[in-house]
C-alpha cells in the first residue's frame, strides 16, 4: 500500500512537472498554412477564392466556366461537395466508425490503401514513430492514427471537403513550408502550375470556341498546384513512392520536356530500372548512400538537392536553364529575342547563366554529381550542356529572325491583318494593364486589338495550344516546333545523359526544322513577289 | 454452516442475480422492446427517408438512387417486398422489428452502415415508408415469428454433424465452398430475383450479415433469405439439426482472415 502511494505521488509530480515544462515552452504562433502565401489580392481571389463551378480561374476567369473535373484538380478554386449524400451528420457526430464501415464496400481500394499507409499506423516503426512524434510536438495533437476524417471532414462548414496541400500542411509543416519555396524561383514551377495553365490567354480563347475538354490534359499535370497525391498518391501517402523516378513521369514526359524517356533510356535509368530492386526508398534522401542505397541517382536526389548536403522538399531550388525556354542573357541575338521580355511584367527576365546565383547553383550541382563522379568530369559534362544551349538558343535565334524578317517585309500570308487576332485579344486589353504587359505590349493590344503577329518565347508558343482561322501560319508553327519541342528535348537529352534524345529528337530535328522554316520563307516570298508582279 | 459463511453465500448469490439481471438487460435485444413504430407515413419519416435512404434506395424505393449506380452488391430493392433478413417464415412480409433491426444494424460487408447515426424516431419514422413502396404490405400481413426455442450447446458433436450436413446433406459447399469462403464451383452463377449476381456468403469473414449471434445464423437457416438463391431449411431439417449447422458455420470463422480483408 505504501509503495502504492508512492508510486502515485512519484506519478503525480511527474505529471506536474511536464505539464510546468510544456507551459513554459509554449508553442511557435504559426499562420495555418496557405498556399497562397504572400501573394496579393487579387492573385488570391482569381485563383484561391472558392467559386465552386461558377466561374473559371486566373485573371480571365470570367471568359470560361471550369470543367466539372477541375474541383479535384483545383480544390480551393473549384471543389464542390457532392450533392447526393448529405455528409453533414457523420462530422456532426464525428463518427469515424463509419467512415470506414461504409466505405470499406462503397470504395474498398480507398480503405486498404489507408490500412496499409504510414496515417493508418503512424507509431509502427522507429522511423514513423520519431517522424511522428516530432508532428505530436508540433501540433500538440496526440497521433496514433490519421483517419479519413481528420483529412476530409470539414468541421466547420461541416461538409466534406477535398484535402488540399493546406491540409497536409497542418501536419507536415516542414515539407509544406518547403514546397511554397517553389515561389521563390518564380515559374516554371509546381505551386504556380496552377497559375501557368489559366494565365495563358490560349487556355479561357479555347474555351471559349468549344475546346475547353481538349485541355483535359494541361489540366491534369497543371493540378500539381494545390494537391500532394500528385507525387504520394492517394491513399497510401508514401513518402518512399515519393522517392521513385515514377512518381515524377506521369507529366515529366512528351515533347516538351521528355525527362522519363531521356533520364529512363540513360545509364542513369537503365541501371536504375535493372537493380530498382536493390533501391532503398525508405531512406530519407539525405541519408541516402550513393552505391549503397541508390546505384545510380533518381530525379529527386539530384533534383530535391539543395546545397551543403541539405535536400529541400522541392525540386526546382537549383534550376538554372530552367525549363529550357526562356533565353540566356549570354548571347548576342540577331531576333527580336535581344528585347525579351519585351518589358512584359509577369515573364521572367533572360536568365545570365554566370550570374553570382547561377555559378553558386552549379557548384551545388557538383556537390552532387561528385558523389559518384569526378569535379572535373561533372563540371566539363555541364559545361557542355551549357554550350550546348547556348547553340541550340542561337539557332532559335536564327529562326526567329527569318520568320521577323519575313513578317517585316510583308510577306506573311495573310497578314496579320487578315486573319484572326491574337488569342483572347479583347481580354488581354480589358482585364490585364501596362502593369502586367508594360506600357508598350499592352498599348499594342489597345491600338492594334490583336492583330499583330507574336513570334517565339512565350507569348508566341500559342500556336500549339490553339488553331484559329489562318493564325497561326506553318511556319510560325514549324518555328514553334523548333524552340519548344526539339530545343527543349535536346536539352534534355543532353542534360539527362542520354545521347539519342539529344541527337535525333534535339539537334537533329531542329536542324530539319530550319530546312522548313527557310524553305517556308523563301516559298512565301517568291510568291509574295509573283503577286506584286502581277497585280503591276 | 457458519451464520457468516451463510451471510457470505446469500451476498455472494445476491451480488449474482443482479449482475446477471444487469446483464440481461444489457444485451438483451432491441427488438425485445415494444416499439413504437408509426402506423401511417409520416413528415419525419418522408424526410429521413429522402435524406439517408434515397441515394442508394432511390425516391421511390427502387433500389435506384444516384449512388447505386457503382454500388455492389445493389441496394435493395422495396418494390417487391422480398427482405432478406427476417424473424418470419420463408416467403413471408418481415415483422417492423426486422425492418428495424436492420436500420439499426446495418448489413456487414455492404455499403448498408448501421444507422444507429439517426435517433430511434427517426429509425422508426422510416419503416412505413418503406413498406409503403410494396404493395405487397396492403394485401399481407406478415407471417408470425418462427419459433427459435432453445439453443442446442455446441460441441465438437454438434459442429462435426453440422458439418455432415454441410458437405453431404445439403451440399452446401457447392456454392459455399468447401472451406466456406463463398468460393464453390457454383458461386459465380447464383443471381438474386432482381437479376443481380449474388456472391454466397463467406463464413470466414465471419461478419454475418443478418447478425452474428448463434440466434441470427439460425435464423438464416430457418427463415431463408428472401429474394435470394438462399433457401430456407425448415423442412429440410430438423430444429436440432439446423442448431448443428449453424455451429458447423460459425467454426469456419478465421479471425486472421478477417485482418487481412
Amino acid at each position: 500500500m505504501k509503495k502504492l502511494g508512492l508510486g502515485l505521488c512519484l506519478t503525480t509530480m511527474m505529471v506536474f512537472t511536464s505539464v510546468a515544462m510544456a507551459a513554459e515552452q509554449p508553442q511557435k504562433k504559426q499562420s495555418p498554412p496557405d498556399l497562397y502565401e504572400g501573394t496579393p489580392d487579387w492573385y488570391r481571389a482569381v485563383y484561391k477564392d472558392n467559386v465552386g463551378l461558377r466561374e473559371g480561374s486566373g485573371p480571365f476567369k470570367d471568359y470560361f466556366k471550369p470543367q466539372m473535373l477541375d474541383m479535384y484538380w483545383q480544390p480551393n478554386r473549384h471543389y464542390e461537395p457532392m450533392k447526393n449524400l448529405d455528409h453533414s451528420i457523420f462530422i456532426e457526430k464525428e463518427r469515424r466508425d463509419l467512415c470506414v464501415t461504409c466505405h470499406e464496400e462503397a470504395t474498398p481500394g480507398v480503405v486498404r490503401d489507408w490500412r496499409s499507409s504510414g496515417h493508418k499506423n503512424p507509431k509502427s516503426t522507429p522511423y514513423l514513430s520519431a517522424r511522428t512524434a516530432e508532428i505530436e510536438k508540433r501540433t500538440g495533437r496526440v497521433l496514433n492514427e490519421v483517419h479519413c476524417f481528420d483529412c476530409h471532414a470539414d468541421t466547420q462548414k461541416k461538409q466534406i471537403r477535398m484535402p488540399t496541400g493546406e491540409v497536409c500542411g497542418e501536419c507536415h509543416r516542414p515539407q509544406f513550408d518547403d514546397f511554397l519555396r517553389e515561389r521563390e524561383m518564380g515559374r516554371p514551377n509546381h505551386i504556380q502550375s496552377q497559375e501557368a495553365n489559366t494565365i495563358v490567354p490560349w487556355y479561357a480563347e479555347a474555351a471559349r470556341r468549344g475546346y475547353l475538354y481538349g485541355m483535359h490534359g494541361c489540366d491534369l499535370c497543371h493540378s500539381g498546384a494545390e494537391k500532394c497525391d500528385v507525387c504520394h498518391t492517394r491513399h497510401k501517402f508514401s513518402a518512399a513512392e515519393g522517392r521513385q523516378p515514377e512518381a515524377c513521369i506521369t507529366c515529366h514526359m512528351g515533347p516538351d520536356h521528355p525527362d522519363a524517356e531521356s533520364y529512363g533510356e540513360s545509364k542513369h535509368g537503365v541501371i536504375y530500372h535493372k537493380e530498382e530492386d536493390h533501391y532503398d526508398f525508405s531512406r530519407p534522401l539525405s541519408e541516402v548512400r550513393p552505391g549503397k542505397d541508390y546505384r545510380t541517382p533518381t530525379c529527386q536526389f539530384c533534383h530535391m538537392y539543395e546545397k551543403h548536403g541539405k535536400y529541400i522538399h522541392n525540386p526546382v531550388m537549383k534550376g538554372i536553364w530552367r525549363m529550357g525556354t526562356i533565353p540566356p542573357k549570354n548571347l548576342e541575338y540577331t531576333s527580336g529575342l535581344k528585347d525579351y521580355p519585351y518589358g512584359i511584367k509577369i515573364i521572367g527576365e533572360k536568365i545570365d547563366i554566370y550570374s553570382e546565383e547561377n555559378v553558386a547553383k552549379r557548384s551545388y550541382w557538383l556537390e552532387v554529381c561528385a558523389k559518384c563522379h569526378s569535379d572535373r568530369f561533372a563540371d566539363t559534362y555541364l559545361k557542355s550542356l551549357d554550350q550546348f544551349m547556348f547553340q541550340a538558343h542561337k539557332l532559335a535565334d536564327e529562326a526567329q529572325k527569318i520568320v521577323e524578317d519575313l513578317i517585316a517585309d510583308g510577306y506573311l500570308y495573310p497578314s496579320a491583318a487578315d486573319r484572326d487576332p491574337y488569342p483572347l485579344s479583347d481580354g488581354i486589353e480589358k482585364q490585364l494593364s501596362p502593369a502586367f504587359l508594360g506600357e508598350p505590349v499592352y498599348n499594342a493590344f489597345k491600338t492594334l486589338k490583336g492583330k499583330f503577329p507574336v513570334v517565339g518565347p512565350i507569348l508566341g508558343v500559342y500556336g500549339m495550344f490553339i488553331q484559329q482561322q489562318d493564325n497561326p501560319s506553318a511556319i510560325e508553327n514549324e518555328y514553334n516546333r523548333l524552340w519548344f519541342w526539339y530545343k527543349l528535348q535536346g536539352y534534355k537529352g543532353t542534360a539527362h545523359m542520354q545521347q539519342d534524345v539529344s541527337w535525333w529528337w534535339g539537334q537533329a530535328p531542329m536542324m530539319m526544322e530550319m530546312t522548313r522554316i527557310q524553305a517556308e520563307a523563301s516559298r512565301l516570298r517568291r510568291e509574295g513577289r509573283i503577286e506584286k508582279i502581277s497585280v503591276k | 454452516m457458519k451464520p457468516k459463511v451463510l451471510l457470505g453465500k446469500v451476498g455472494l448469490w445476491s451480488a449474482t442475480a443482479v449482475a446477471s439481471a444487469a446483464v440481461m438487460l444489457c444485451i438483451a435485444p432491441t427488438t425485445a422492446r415494444a416499439l413504437n413504430v408509426p402506423t401511417e407515413v409520416t413528415e419525419l419519416g418522408k424526410n429521413t427517408y429522402k435524406k439517408y435512404c434515397s441515394p442508394c434506395h432511390g425516391e421511390e424505393g427502387k433500389g435506384d438512387g444516384p449512388l447505386a449506380r457503382s454500388m455492389l452488391p445493389k441496394p435493395r430493392d422495396f418494390t417487391r417486398g422480398a427482405y432478406k433478413f427476417r424473424t418470419t417464415p420463408s416467403g413471408s412480409l418481415p415483422t417492423d422489428e426486422d425492418i428495424f433491426r436492420t436500420i439499426s444494424y446495418g448489413v456487414p460487408n455492404s455499403t448498408m452502415i448501421p444507422w444507429d447515426i439517426l435517433t430511434e424516431e427517426q429509425r422508426l419514422s422510416v419503416i412505413p415508408v418503406l413498406k409503403s413502396f410494396s404493395e405487397a404490405f396492403e394485401v399481407r400481413k406478415p407471417d408470425a415469428p418462427v419459433d427459435v426455442g432453445l439453443e442446442v450447446r455446441p460441441t465438437e458433436r454438434t459442429i462435426a454433424e453440422g458439418k455432415k450436413i454441410y458437405e453431404e446433406k445439403l451440399e452446401c459447399w457447392k456454392c459455399h465452398g468447401v472451406e466456406g469462403r463463398g468460393d464453390g464451383p457454383s458461386a459465380g452463377e447464383q443471381e438474386d430475383d432482381f437479376g443481380f449476381p449474388i456472391k454466397p456468403f463467406d463464413f470466414t469473414t465471419g461478419k454475418f450479415k443478418g447478425g452474428n449471434s448463434s440466434r441470427d445464423v439460425y435464423l438464416r437457416f430457418t427463415t431463408g433469405l428472401n429474394g435470394t438463391p438462399m433457401p430456407s431449411f425448415a423442412k429440410e431439417l430438423s430444429d436440432e439439426q439446423r442448431w448443428y449447422l449453424t455451429h458447423y458455420v460459425m467454426s469456419l470463422v478465421k479471425p486472421e482472415d478477417k485482418e487481412k480483408k
